[in-house]
């Protein structure tokens, strides 16, 4: 399904998730009003604990938020199943974490390949390099993960979330194992990707000077929005 | 890519481990397919013993049937005689096609014994009357080639001339025309006499007891042994045989008072039996060791998921369901135990012979030739054995990684 640019994808509304240590109850998010619209880049913002994770997980339907409503591409995902949530996730969600977990015994091609074998999607050899292209890495194809930088591990890993051509990509501190030249170089790929794409980018940081590089800022503190700003274009 | 080629590169990530349990495997599955095959061939090589005896019915003197009839085959002391003119009695049936007379004895080696152990010291002799002997098995042939040729049955005057089983003969280094030394204990008589033999032929290898034993005429074996009246054996081969003609052979010969009539088929089906527990023992050793590799598979594999919390969480979050990684961790088990299975009946052939030389070696199962038969039915079996091994002990580890739920294998994998 293709999006008009600027089409609501992510709704939340008064989302909490709460759990419970010992006697204590922790309220990793408290309340989140949050949209997330086709063609933007998002960043969510905020120190260690302020619960940029939990938030980032419940809305890519892999954690369930406590209370509130969530409405994925127009449908409620509240209650629902396991595979469910992975049926909405395929083809709406791509996924950049921390860590890259790529495959050690895989190439770089058969990494990026790697979720259409669950989609049951014939691999096109020239569909892998022109999506390692995107991420400046088609001269890699053949290449073992360990042969790669850091940097470049976590290229392979957004070309392998970019190749069932997502909706949103969701990616959790995708910096947080890079150097500042290298997490410069995602970020700016994350923005050539939502403008040449219109692809939406969600992305959590602690790094200010990365995060307003998104059209929005959304500051976490404590599990609840402080604040929300358009970044400023030069 | 397919499920397959990704499981099986999954293993390959812990070369070490995954070898180590393909081994484990295989290992189990060579001991199982060698039991097996050990089962079965022993099985067929007391068939073929007994069926190779040439006759159908042994009339032998009384007392236990099945311990004179392994005796037989077996070769060893402690043998019933029967009076000699039972044969002139028992050959007049009209029922009998044919009839030889045999007599056994255990004589001393006295040559050139290469190996020092008891069991070499003896060599069985058989008398025998050559004509009736060769009716009953007309497959015996002479060994030919360097030192063979020229080799004949002895004469029956011949006090002498002996004929050597093929393996009698190339554990003394004998060839046709040379002596052979044996110390007989003459019945009753209180001194050992020193005998030289000349050999007149040796037979070419049959796979039978008839391998190890010395042929003697049998007037020329009765009057050795000190037992000028005296047979082990009748050996009959009957016109019609079946249960009844049996039954009704054994009826007229049972008056005699010193005699019993046994049916090698009743021998064969005895020993089977006895076998058969013996089976169940030894496929209880079988079960143990695929047991023991059913435990270390799912060990490894468990391990495996355990060690990918992190990998299945971000499967998941990909687009993965829960039947795909389940698919997928029981695809790698299945692998592990295929490619165990596969490299354990190629040990199982490959150690063929060296399983039967151990066999051979612990135990005196006096029997000749092959005792272990791998066939396609048995490495077909250990095959099927092993997937069905492979499928269940998949489902436990698959199921664990399954059912992890996305979050708690990302945060586990990250922690």
């Amino acid at each position: 399904m293709n999006l008009e640019h600027g089409s609501k994808i992510i709704e939340a509304r008064g989302i909490q998730r709460y759990y419970q240590r010992g006697s204590e109850t922790v309220k990793a998010v408290d309340g989140v009003d949050l949209d997330i619209y086709a063609g933007e880049m998002v960043s969510i913002l905020g120190p260690s604990g302020s619960g940029k994770t939990t938030l980032i997980h419940m809305l890519s339907c892999l954690d369930a938020p406590t209370a509130g409503s969530l409405t994925i591409m127009g449908r409620t995902v509240n209650g629902l199943g396991e595979d469910e949530l992975t049926r909405i996730r395929r083809g709406t969600l791509g996924f950049v974490f921390q860590k890259f977990y790529l495959l050690p015994t895989l190439n770089v091609a058969e990494n990026v390949e790697l979720p259409l074998l669950f989609y049951r999607r014939p691999v096109r050899r020239e569909e892998t390099l022109a999506v390692l292209g995107q991420v400046g890495l088609e001269d890699r194809a053949r290449h073992m993960p360990n042969e790669l930088s850091g940097g470049q591990m976590q290229r392979v890993a957004i070309a392998r979330a970019l190749i069932i051509r997502p909706k949103v990509l969701i990616a959790d501190e995708p910096t947080g194992n890079l150097d500042t030249e290298n997490g410069q170089a995602i970020f700016g790929l994350f923005r050539k990707l939502v403008c040449e794409q219109d692809l939406s980018v969600l992305v959590t940081t602690h790094n200010l000077a990365f995060g307003y590089l998104a059209d929005r800022i959304i500051s976490l503190s404590d599990g609840k929005i402080i604040r929300e700003e358009a970044a400023p274009r030069a | 890519m397919r499920f397959v080629s990704l499981a099986f590169k999954n293993l390959w990530r812990r070369p070490v481990r995954s070898v180590l349990t393909v081994t484990g495997v295989a290992l189990a599955v060579a001991v199982a397919v060698s039991l097996a095959g050990f089962n079965l061939g022993y099985q067929k090589a007391i068939e073929r013993s007994i069926d190779r005896l040439g006759f159908q019915v042994m009339i032998m003197a009384k007392g236990c049937p099945y311990e004179a009839a392994t005796m037989m085959l077996k070769g060893g002391t402690g043998l019933l005689y029967l009076p000699a003119d039972t044969y002139e009695t028992v050959r007049s049936d009209p029922e009998i096609q044919s009839i030889t007379p045999i007599f056994i004895g255990v004589a001393e080696r006295e040559t050139s014994s290469i190996r020092a152990d008891a069991g070499s010291a003896f060599a069985v002799f058989a008398g025998v009357d050559a004509k009736s002997f060769l009716e009953m098995k007309p497959w015996l042939q002479f060994e030919t080639g360097p030192g063979f040729d020229g080799g004949r049955w002895f004469r029956e005057d011949s006090e002498d001339e002996i004929v050597m089983g093929y393996e009698a003969a190339t554990y003394e280094q004998r060839k046709v025309g040379d002596t052979f030394l044996a110390t007989i204990y003459p019945h009753g008589k209180p001194d050992p006499v020193l005998k030289e033999f000349k050999i007149t032929g040796i037979l070419r290898r049959t796979g039978t007891q008839d391998d190890g034993t010395v042929f003697v005429p049998i007037r020329t074996a009765q009057s050795a042994f000190n037992r000028p009246d005296q047979l082990t054996i009748l050996g009959v081969k009957l016109r019609a045989f079946s249960g009844a003609k049996l039954q009704e052979f054994e009826s007229r010969w049972i008056r005699l008072p010193e005699v019993q009539v046994v049916s090698l088929e009743q021998v064969k089906s005895t020993l089977v039996m006895l076998i058969g527990t013996a089976q169940v023992m030894i496929a209880a050793v079988a079960v143990i060791a695929v047991v023991v590799a059913v435990i270390g598979v799912v060990n490894t594999i468990l391990m495996s998921v355990y060690e990918r919390t992190g990998e299945i969480g971000i499967m998941k979050a990909l687009g993965a369901f829960r039947g795909d990684v389940f698919q997928l961790i029981w695809l790698e088990t299945l692998a592990v135990c295929i490619v165990g299975a596969i490299a354990g009946g190629a040990l199982a052939l490959a150690g063929t012979h060296l399983t039967e030389m151990a066999i051979k070696a612990l135990i005196n199962l006096g029997i000749q030739g092959s005792i272990v038969t791998i066939s396609w039915g048995v490495l077909l079996g250990a095959f099927a054995g092993a997937m069905v091994v492979g499928f269940f002990a998949g489902l436990y580890p698959a199921w664990r990684a399954a059912s992890m739920l996305p979050i708690d294998a990302i945060r586990e994998g990250i922690g």
